[in-house]
């Protein structure tokens, strides 16, 4: 590894991915090339259809690239089969969404199990790790309550816990304040922040408000029509 | 993923959904049943005949005759008569050295008036081998079989016992006399004198059934002696006659000898071997032969039936795993963001599969089992109302319980192949936006 890749965490070069909708190609990601420095906080921006979903997807190895590459903490996407990508998912990458994508009928404990069943973490140190993360998160109290009976922030700061579970380097968020209100969207970025700022997680979120960007991020990619138009560096 | 997470998922999962899981359990549950049934009626029935062939002893016993007896056994054309030995005592000890041979017995049996208190009655009376003993005939006799081989004891047919008390129980322990006709060497070769002589024996069992299923000649006999007994006391016999107008050799001949193996395995070999020394054998193996032919077919047609219930249930399972693949599409792209592989979402479905096959073709063989009851209580009313005795005409061997369950959970992942193939293809990014 170089010196290039080891204070990297994203790097980006001409990732494309192409849909092909009857007659005609849709470019959701055209050409995009970037890089984000470990521990850094970055935002993804963009009006709706601007492909920065697209292109959250491709990061988290849940899509396919057509073109070019994209390396997230050492790893390159581009060559990786479906069984490395699943392991990537497992490992590497967290992500987190803005309908939470908690599975209803499991109690939060049992969502948060399911990334260390998936990475086959040894059953005995399962329910520690489970508490550290919900205690974490400040839902230590919440752990055998289903998703649906907290309130929206809770649900999303449980979410992050199991994204984060198998201690990944990078966390991909994907409108993660979108579904909440202000007072709890509040909470969830704060918690993003501190995990950022006290575990050194890598955050990459996409958001299509410029105000919330500009607070928390260090970096703020913007994209229109699938092409990355302007980069912008905060200065903190 | 470890198995013991895939089990705990796959049990969630089905609680989720438990009605339909339950349905379609139930489904397979029936399949296993309708299988379990027809083939355990087909075993079931299969022992129900080999116990009442093997049980009359008939595939155990070989019949030797000589060739050159009018009643000659082979049929054959080129057979010849002249070439072929006579049946003596030479001949019946070489044929009970042969490997497998439990005894050789002649066919001993002769009329006799039989004395009973004040009534005479003329009949049949025959030797019974000490193998006897095990025949089913025997089976439910009263009182009990000879004490040795060379007693002084009967065993009288319940119909002649019938004439000789109202009670026939009560002629058990009471004695009867026999007199016959006592063969005597004669002054010249090939000669005999013939002189009246009368014994006592005690009856020590009544017979309800014919030994020998009916099978054979003394079968018609009324009052039986062992066969040691019998022929001690030279009784003399139809072919004693046959024999003298031939006049083949001084010695004693057998009409024929009823060879007795240990086991119906040795019943071949050992008819080959007599064959070999030249003379008449007779077996009921080849009848045998096409019985078992038989019932691996009425086995085959059983289970084919049997199976067709569980086809359809197969279907059911498909149809709900597709249904829980529709479901269930935001979860499984949900796991697989979380980092569950297409092999771990595909093992998932197996292991649901195989989890309804297991229940349901546990539950299955239990059905199954009770189904199989019934008919054997059925049947039993029946043929009771028919004055016949009980018989089990249903059996569950346990490879049959073990075979049925993992029948099930086989059809079961054959058909998860197809949902599980499914759910492992879906698109994350596709799942995941579907609301």
């Amino acid at each position: 590894m170089n010196e290039e890749t080891d204070v990297l965490a994203i790097e980006a070069r001409g990732a494309s991915r192409y849909y092909t909708m009857g007659e005609a190609t849709v470019r959701a990601v055209d050409n995009v090339s970037f890089t984000i420095g470990r521990g850094e906080f970055a935002a993804l921006l963009g009006p709706s259809g601007s492909g920065k979903s697209t292109l959250l997807n491709l990061l988290a190895g849940l899509d396919r690239l057509t073109a070019g590459s994209i390396e997230v903490a050492g790893c390159d996407l581009s060559t990786m089969d479906s069984e490395a990508l699943a392991r990537y998912r497992r490992l590497t990458v967290g992500m987190i969404f803005q309908s939470f994508n908690l599975v209803p009928t499991m109690t939060l404990s049992d969502n948060i199990e399911l990334p260390l069943r998936f990475a086959e973490t040894p059953r005995s140190e399962r329910q520690d790790r489970v508490m550290e993360l919900l205690t974490n998160v400040g839902l230590a109290h919440r752990a055998s309550h289903k998703p649906t009976e907290l309130s929206g922030g809770e649900q999303q700061r449980a979410a992050i816990a199991r994204a984060l579970a198998n201690r990944p380097s990078v966390l991909l968020a994907d409108e993660p304040t979108g579904n909440l209100d202000s007072r709890n969207g509040q909470e969830v970025m704060t918690l993003l922040r501190e995990l950022n700022e006290k575990m050194g997680v890598t955050v990459l979120m996409v958001t299509h408000d410029p105000a919330l960007a500009s607070r928390y991020a260090r970096q703020s990619l913007h994209m229109a029509d699938g092409k990355l138009v302007s980069t912008v560096e905060a200065l903190r | 993923m470890i198995r013991q997470d895939l089990l705990e998922l796959a049990a969630r999962n089905m609680r989720n959904a438990r009605l339909r899981n339950a349905l379609t359990t139930m489904g397979i549950a029936v399949g296993v049943a309708s299988l379990v049934a027809m083939l355990s009626l087909g075993i079931g029935l299969q022992g129900f005949a080999n116990h009442q062939l093997m049980k009359s002893g008939m595939f155990q016993t070989v019949f030797v005759s000589s060739k050159q007896d009018v009643r000659n056994l082979d049929q054959n054309a080129d057979a010849k008569p002249e070439n072929s030995p006579a049946l003596n005592d030479d001949a019946r000890k070489q044929i009970a050295a042969l490997p497998g041979v439990e005894e050789v017995v002649p066919e001993v049996r002769a009329t006799a008036e039989v004395d009973y208190g004040s009534k005479t009655n003329f009949t049949l009376v025959a030797g019974l081998p000490p193998s006897a003993r095990n025949e089913e005939a025997l089976e439910k006799m009263k009182g009990r079989f000879f004490s040795s081989a060379n007693a002084d004891e009967v065993l009288v047919q319940l119909d002649f016992a019938k004439k000789l008390e109202k009670d026939p129980e009560s002629v058990l322990g009471k004695n009867l006399t026999i007199r016959y006709a006592e063969r005597q060497s004669g002054d010249s070769p090939g000669s005999f004198s013939i002189e009246r002589k009368e014994k006592q024996f005690l009856v020590v069992g009544l017979l309800d059934a014919e030994p020998f299923g009916g099978m054979r000649m003394s079968s018609r006999a009324r009052v039986f002696l062992p066969t040691q007994t019998a022929e001690d006391m030279n009784l003399m016999q139809p072919s004693d006659t046959q024999q003298l107008v031939r006049s083949t050799s001084g010695s004693r001949t057998y009409a024929m000898l009823t060879v007795r193996m240990k086991s119906a395995a040795y019943a071949e070999k050992v008819e080959e071997s007599v064959k070999k020394m030249n003379y008449s054998a007779y077996s009921y193996l080849d009848a045998t032969k096409s019985i078992r032919r038989f019932f691996a077919v009425l086995d085959m047609f059983l289970g084919i039936f049997g199976s067709l219930a569980l086809a359809v249930a197969s279907l059911a399972i498909v149809n709900t795993l597709v249904m829980a693949v529709l479901e269930r599409r935001r979860e499984i792209g949900i796991m697989k963001a979380l980092g569950a592989s297409d092999g771990d979402v595909k093992k998932l479905f197996f292991a649901e599969a195989a989890t309804m096959g297991l229940i349901g073709g546990s539950l299955g063989v239990a059905i199954g089992w009770i189904i199989g009851r019934a008919i054997n209580f059925g049947t039993n009313i029946y043929l009771q109302r028919m004055k016949m005795p009980a018989e089990n005409l249903w059996t569950v061997p346990l490879w049959l319980v073990a075979g049925a369950i993992g029948f099930a959970v086989l059809v079961s992942i054959l058909a998860g192949i197809y949902p599980a193939a499914r759910a492992a293809k879906l698109d994350p990014v596709q799942a995941l936006r579907y609301e």
